[in-house]
């Protein structure tokens, strides 16, 4: 913190953790660190806790959270990857996030529970707690938010920022214009100053669960199927294009729809992320047809090359009038005249679906076509995708462990004292 | 130094020299030579092949590589003199907040507590405060109530004068909305009022300037123009800019074109000047009478000056504007002929040569115009002879130039009427015979009429 010469360095850190939730998942980690401790699904399985001989089931398992005793007809909780994606009858998946903002505190609680149980593995009364937000979140959500923490969690200190101000931070800026590119949805944020503008902030709905869903209409049209991957028991090696040969699995009854339409999710984003491929330049057979094709095999064994294709999907996502170029363009264009000029020369562009191959410098080519000639561009893209993808728990990390962010906190004497109403004006 | 005391077999005194070993093995520093002394190398037995033999514990040298094992446990480096400095999880409270927090950081066992350091940063920018009775004595106005304006003051702490900030979160619920520019005019004029009757003057408005106050005065008018016209700036269209940008373009073709036409008739104007000037030269009583109407003899002795040019069109950049000169003395034009030069005797011939000044096309022009008029390209050089051919061949350029002018504005009348008829299919351009010369008849045309054509802008502006 302090060198021997007098000299003051920025960091002081005090233990404290920053959540990033999220529709596609919550990051958790400690400040200070350059990556989260977690990435965990923010979906939540609810099943009944019914024993079923189960491999896993047998050792004594840690991630399962229990709502209450083991007996009876009680529900539990399935969280994270390694729970969630056992196939388990009765199990269903729900999801604590609504509009980009929590919804269902009730599941979120579990959620929490795990995080401080199994990945901090530390008692909560211990850390003080930062949390990400996104600019439109309503006014209850935050202050049940405060007060889940001050007075469940019993956490020292809470703190609340937008996480298109904590996106600017981690690209080290205080002013820029944040396209954040996650899964429900795609928004343009204008940051002053380390403030949100909340009145200029765009969004759409074309994020990465949009490409998911356009990939599976493609692949039907396409009659290619997408086989359930806990279905295959085994599959044999076949030569391109030929009928997969594969043997199915004897699965437990009773696996519910949701369940089945979530893994089904997770294995056409986990196409997208293979083999889709953003164009430079809009959409053209002729041009995507040169770049050599990927090769993709289908949980089923099937396994063919993606040529044109792949570039064809994505370009659901640049849409004239949704596109991110559009969002910028008219996020910028509703901020006072004296800010544009800063605000074009930092564009910040984050979020998970910009980790997909090519949006980058799609995205910078097509802001240049539309800026304003009157005002210089830049365009900044963390420069590896993890970066780009966890853009607002790190700039959380880096905030949370500056020296003079210390005197920000929501104190649990402040919070005693003044209550919930005062976090409107103490997290602008 | 060791090696070669080695290989010499000097015995080193022992010297507790510093070298990474010792430093990691500390005391236990190898007490070389104690029994080195047994064996001596016999006589004319390499060096090396002794030390296989007989090494310093005088063991034979394995035969298989062994491992002597203690490679696996050295002792951890000592680095530092001193002991290791602890750090402790230590509780901290900053002075820079109210409610005295308590949180933990690391720091040194040793650190004294001091203050919390990040406490200095803890900067706020001071907004003029007012009690009711101020508010309603100075600071009513009628487009402000005073709910409104408290909760102006309140944002401007809050987001220390960041007005972009607090117009974005202006709680539009309660009150109307208002610009960016009418928040500011009202905080700098009550940062005005109060610090004309209150004592403490606000820092960031105030200002003393040779201990006289200096109000910062917020010219709200002058902004809300400059912000529309900014935002009028920022929200062309593309094709608005590419309107802008052709006319632009446009205008200074445009430019350029006049440029050049000043540039051509300038040059006419030259050399007609100059032919004036030749003929007022011989007869100047004529131009005393008459003479000055016409603007060509005016600008005769500017002329003088860029004739050299003439030659290359081109070259020549904007000339001087024209300037009335009253004194109409030209007793030289064409081909500036040197004096007689240096010392001594020369060739009265010498004197007819063409200055190296004149170009080779020139000089063959001169002289096939010269064997048109059947006249000796070398006449015999006596005294009124070369007086003479050099006078006819000056003359003689000069008409030259005149002729190749005339020839190229003829050829750009013609293209400029083409070109109107080609913009105007159907119509003819009907030059005025008098603009109309041939060749034959331009010497008898009066001046002052060429150049009025070449001026006038009518039939260019056609074009353009
Ligand atoms: N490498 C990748 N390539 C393409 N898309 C990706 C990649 N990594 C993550 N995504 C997509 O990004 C989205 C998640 O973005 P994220 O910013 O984490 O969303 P949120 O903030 O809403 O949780 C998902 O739809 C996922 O499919």
């Amino acid at each position: 913190m302090s060198g021997p010469n007098g000299m003051l360095y920025g960091g002081d850190e005090i233990g404290a953790l920053v959540f990033d939730p999220g529709h596609h998942s919550l990051r958790v980690g400690y400040a200070q660190e350059d990556t989260p401790k977690a990435d965990i699904p923010a979906v939540i399985g609810v099943g009944p806790a019914t024993h079923i001989p189960d491999a896993e089931e047998k050792v004594p398992d840690g991630n399962i959270t229990q709502s209450a005793a083991k007996t009876g007809n009680e529900l539990r909780h399935y969280i994270d990857v390694t729970e969630i994606h056992v196939p388990r009858p009765g199990m269903e998946i729900q999801t604590y996030m609504k509009d980009g903002q929590v919804d269902n505190w009730d599941l979120f609680e579990k959620m929490l529970d795990y995080c401080y149980s199994k990945v901090i593995r530390s008692p909560s009364e211990h850390h003080p707690a930062l949390f990400t937000e996104a600019v439109w979140t309503t006014r209850p959500a935050r202050e049940k938010l405060a007060e889940l923490l001050f007075e469940k969690y019993q956490a020292p200190a809470f703190f609340l920022v937008k996480n298109a101000v904590l996106a600017a931070f981690a690209n080290g800026k205080s002013t820029a214009l944040v396209l954040d590119a996650g899964a429900s949805q795609t928004s343009a944020v204008p940051v002053i100053d380390g403030y949100a503008i909340v009145s200029a902030a765009v969004r759409s709905p074309l994020g990465g669960d949009h490409l998911a869903a356009q990939a599976k209409i493609m692949l039907n049209n396409m009659h290619i199927q997408m086989l359930p991957i806990y279905s295959i028991q085994s599959k044999e090696v076949i030569r391109e294009r030929e009928r997969a040969k594969y043997t199915l699995k004897n699965l437990p009854a009773g696996l519910t729809q949701s369940w089945q339409q979530y893994m089904l999710k997770r294995q056409y984003e986990d196409f997208c992320h293979c083999v889709a491929q953003v164009s430079e330049n809009p959409y053209e057979e002729r041009v995507a047809a040169a770049v050599p094709g990927v090769h993709h095999e289908f949980p089923g064994g099937y396994h063919q090359d993606f040529g044109p294709e792949r570039f064809k999907l994505t370009e659901c996502l640049f849409e004239q009038t949704m596109g991110a170029a559009q969002l910028v363009c008219s996020a910028a264009g509703a901020c006072d005249a004296d800010a544009r000029p800063a605000l074009w020369g930092g564009v910040v562009a984050c979020g998970g679906l910009s980790a997909l191959a090519g949006w980058p410098d799609r995205v910078a080519r097509e802001l240049a076509a539309r800026a304003p000639s009157s005002h210089r561009l830049k365009t900044h893209a963390a420069p590896s995708p993890q970066e780009r993808r966890f853009a607002a728990w790190l700039g959380g990390s880096i905030l949370a462990s500056i020296g003079s962010f210390q005197q920000m906190w929501i104190s649990s004497q402040e919070y005693d004292e003044g209550g919930k109403g005062q976090l409107e004006r103490k997290c602008p | 130094m060791a090696d070669i005391l080695d290989i010499l077999d000097i015995e080193q005194p022992g010297t507790a020299e510093i070298t990474r070993d010792s430093i990691l093995h500390g005391d236990k520093m190898k007490k070389k030579y104690v029994t080195a002394k047994a064996a001596r190398r016999p006589e004319g037995m390499h060096r090396e092949v002794f030390a296989l033999l007989y090494n310093d514990n005088k063991d034979l040298p394995p035969l298989l590589p062994t491992d002597t094992g203690k490679a696996y446990k050295q002792t951890k480096a000592k680095l530092g003199m001193r002991k290791v400095r602890k750090w402790v999880w230590a509780p901290f409270t900053n002075p820079a907040r109210k409610d005295n927090a308590v949180f933990y950081h690391w720091k040194r066992k040793t650190d004294e507590s001091k203050e919390y350091p990040f406490a200095q940063f803890n900067k706020q920018v001071s907004i003029p405060s007012y009690s009711e009775s101020e508010y309603n004595q100075y600071l009513k106005s009628e487009d402000w109530s005073q709910a409104e304006t408290d909760h102006l003051m309140d944002l401007c702490q809050r987001f220390d004068l960041r007005f972009i900030v607090i117009h974005d979160r202006w709680d539009r619920a309660a009150f109307r909305d208002r610009s960016v520019e009418d928040l500011k005019e009202r905080y700098y004029n009550i940062c005005g009022i109060l610090s004309k009757v209150k004592t403490n003057p606000w820092s960031n408005t105030v200002t003393m300037v040779n201990g006289e106050k200096r109000v910062y005065h917020y010219d709200a008018e002058h902004e809300r123009k400059r912000k529309e016209q900014l935002r009028r700036l920022f929200d062309r269209t593309k094709e608005q800019i590419e309107e802008e940008q052709t006319l632009l373009a446009e205008l200074k073709k445009i430019e350029a074109r006049k440029r050049e036409r000043e540039r051509k008739t300038q040059d006419l104007q030259k050399l007609i000047s100059r032919a004036d000037g030749n003929s007022a030269a011989a007869n100047q009583t004529a131009i005393a009478n008459d003479g000055m109407n016409t603007p060509s003899t005016v600008s005769s002795s500017i002329a003088r000056r860029h004739d050299r040019k003439l030659h290359k069109k081109k070259l020549a950049s904007q000339q001087r504007p024209m300037r009335a000169i009253e004194t109409v003395t030209v007793e030289w034009s064409g081909i500036k002929f040197p004096e007689a030069r240096g010392t001594g005797v020369w060739l009265r011939s010498q004197r007819m040569k063409l200055p190296p000044g004149v170009g080779q096309r020139k000089t063959k022009a001169i002289e096939q115009e010269l064997r048109l008029m059947n006249i000796d390209v070398a006449p015999t050089p006596t005294e009124s002879i070369c007086k003479h051919f050099n006078e006819l061949r000056s003359d003689l350029a000069l008409a030259l130039d005149l002729k190749n002018a005339l020839t190229s504005y003829e050829f750009e009348l013609q293209a400029l009427r083409h070109q109107y008829e080609a913009l105007n299919p159907g119509k003819t351009l009907t030059i005025p015979p008098s603009i109309c010369n041939t060749s034959a008849e331009a010497d008898t045309k009066p001046l002052g009429e060429i150049i009025d054509v070449v001026g006038s802008p009518g039939s260019h502006n056609n074009t353009i």
